[in-house]
């Protein structure tokens, strides 16, 4: 495709190349400047950096406030991502079932509106719920149920986009081979989803362990994710700690990305001789991927 | 007589649509039935009527003379073969050959030996651990009927089975399809719209318009003898021409005419020009003679607007069929001509 696409384009080739080029540094820049203030032997984010250490990593990763943020953003995220692609799994194959094309289209458009709205709304509103349910005070609960509620649209619009690729004769065709609907679940849509599962999970990942409007309202005191802690830290102090903390988090990001096409690499070159679905699976994940 | 599918004064409406407009249908055991219309004539949704896929509105379905009505599809004992196939993709051919045992709860010993029987008779012996997305269109095809057999269905049902094949695979999947179909014995409606493929594999084909049954019949009797001129323009090519008093009466307007004739192209032959009339003969002005390898196609306008067509043997002397000049062919076998009750629709204007 890029070819012909290459190809189309004839004389503006170069300079459309050029452009290309220049629009991908912009993206990648900053994080190579955030990287390398992060070397500073210095106590000031500066660029260029002055001298060369890693001591700023060493201090994070001493820092019993950063390695505690990152743990809970870990599981809160983890929880809330679980949660989200629990309820947008179902929702994406019970819409399937809906029948009214009307019914159908307000029903898709409820579960992507997390994604409109800003945070902020169910930030206040989750919080409005802590203040007038006391047990809730003090837990994590409300943070877990947000960051959920915002990560359901991303599970929600990948696997629906999954299952609009599905055969759907599979439901009918298995139904009348004498499966009930618990097992047409478990072993055929089930199965025949979870790529696209899996994507939208990663997705809603990334997008929850990044958020900071909710945790801001929502966190007990005394506790902080790594989003807020890193707010906090830059508006307390302006420290090589911040890009030394960002740099191994989005190592970390970078890593797991990568770990998504190499898996697929892994399982193609398996699948020559078991695995079945060969295109299905995999072009969705690639273009949602961030 | 017994009779193992009985379809009896079925409703269907979806929406606005009334899709089946009291359709009655009795299919003999082991028989082959095909269901044949156009896009549209309620011919899918009357398959999916007895698989359980699809609610009627009243109506009565029997199988075996029991009440299958009030059944889900999983209770009907149906083989569905899908257009699509609607094989698992996340399966291997022997776990989808073998899913209606596991949806019975069978053994795993039992379902690889049925896998293994199955593929057996569609002749695809040791493809069990291939996965569908491997297979060609054909091998796909066998594997979605081995399926739909595995669990010995009472009734085996064809979707447009052959929709998905390229032509030359199609009649070698007909011919396949109807020698499992008499092995196994099994009572099967089938769906398509290809007429060539209902003539081929039924025992009888049955024509659908508009939510509604119009003939049933061998298809050697759909032929030689339609109820209407939907049938005869449906199967085949046909001429339709007005008749009265057991001639071909040519006037515009048909007003006169008590009865259609159907003339089928190859059953026409030229009249020289020096004999009598005979009874089934018409006449008019050449406008196209084209030579098809084994026959001559030939047809003519009548001088009331109306097209014959004639498939005539290449030892006609062709010479004489210049375009523009006059020419009378006749149907010489009363036999072969059939007339139906109602006069024919008037002809289409043509401009000269």
């Amino acid at each position: 495709m890029s070819t012909t696409v290459g190809r189309s384009l004839g004389r503006y080739r170069a300079p459309i190349v050029v452009v290309a080029m220049l629009s991908s540094l912009l993206l990648i820049v900053p994080f190579l400047v955030l990287v390398a203030t992060s070397w500073t032997s210095g106590s000031f984010i500066l660029f260029p950096p002055e001298g060369f250490s890693l001591d700023w990593y060493a201090e994070v990763l001493a820092d019993p406030e950063w390695t505690e943020s990152f743990r809970l953003s870990l599981w809160t995220a983890a929880l809330s991502t679980a949660i989200a692609a629990v309820l947008g799994t179902l929702a994406a194959i019970g819409l399937t079932r809906v029948r009214h094309t009307t019914a159908r289209r307000w029903i898709r458009t409820l579960f992507i509106v997390p994604i409109a709205l800003p945070p902020i709304a169910y930030a206040v509103g989750l919080y409005g719920v802590t203040v007038d349910l006391p047990f809730l005070r003090g837990t994590l609960a409300t943070l877990v149920v947000g960051h959920a509620l915002i990560a359901l649209p991303y599970v929600f619009v990948i696997v629906s986009g999954g299952i609009a690729r599905i055969d759907p004769a599979l439901r009918p065709a298995a139904s009348t081979l004498g499966a009930r609907w618990p097992l047409i679940l478990w072993k055929i849509e089930l199965p025949a989803i979870l790529p696209y599962l899996l994507s939208g999970a990663l997705f809603a990942f990334v997008v929850v362990f990044d958020e900071v409007v909710l945790a801001v309202f929502l966190m007990p005191p005394g506790e902080q994710t790594l989003p807020l802690q890193m707010l906090n830290a830059s508006q307390e102090a302006f420290s090589p700690e911040l890009t030394a903390a960002s740099t191994l988090v989005s190592g970390l990001a970078l890593l797991v990305l990568a770990i998504v096409p190499v898996g697929r690499v892994l399982r193609r070159r398996a699948g020559r001789a078991a695995s079945p679905r060969p295109a299905e699976g995999q072009a969705a994940p690639e273009g949602v991927t961030p | 007589m017994t009779i193992a599918l009985s379809i009896s004064d079925v409703h269907v409406t979806l929406g606005h649509n009334h899709v089946l407009k009291g359709v009655s249908l009795d299919v003999r055991p082991g028989e082959f039935v095909t269901l044949l219309g156009a896009s549209g004539s309620g011919k899918s949704t009357l398959l999916n009527v007895v698989a359980g896929l699809q609610a009627v509105d009243s109506g009565q379905l029997t199988f075996d003379g029991v009440d299958v009505g009030g059944r889900p599809p999983q209770k009907r004992n149906v083989g569905v073969v899908f257009q699509s196939y609607a094989l698992f993709p996340h399966m291997t051919v022997g776990e989808n050959v073998a899913f209606p045992l596991l949806a019975a709860r069978r053994p795993a010993k039992e379902r690889r030996a049925v896998a293994a029987e199955m593929l057996a008779l569609v002749r695809l012996p040791g493809m069990a651990d291939r996965v569908p997305a491997t297979l060609s269109g054909g091998q796909r095809q066998r594997v979605a009927l081995a399926r739909a057999l595995a669990a010995h269905p009472g009734i085996l049902l064809l979707d447009e089975p052959m929709a998905a094949l390229d032509k030359q695979l199609r009649e070698q999947m007909q011919v396949e399809l109807t020698r499992i179909q008499r092995k196994v014995g099994i009572t099967t409606v089938s769906v398509t719209h290809d007429q060539t493929e209902a003539l081929t594999m039924s025992d009888r084909v049955a024509i659908m318009r508009d939510g509604a049954l119009v003939q049933v019949d061998s298809p050697e009797d759909l032929y030689r003898h339609p109820v209407d001129a939907y049938v005869a323009g449906f199967l085949g090519e046909a001429n339709l021409l007005p008749t009265s008093g057991g001639r071909i009466l040519d006037d515009p307007l048909g007003e006169d005419a008590d009865g259609t004739a159907v003339l089928r192209p190859e059953d026409l032959e030229l009249v020289p020009a020096d004999e009598a009339c005979p009874a089934w003969h018409v006449e008019g002005t050449i406008q196209l003679l084209s030579f098809q390898g084994t026959r001559f196609r030939l047809e003519l306008l009548t001088d009331a607007g109306r097209k014959v067509v004639c498939s005539l043997p290449t030892s006609v002397d062709a010479s004489s069929l210049v375009v523009g000049t006059r020419a009378r062919v006749v149907c010489r076998d009363p036999e072969r001509v059939h007339v139906i009750a109602a006069p024919p629709a008037r002809p289409v204007p043509v401009a000269v």
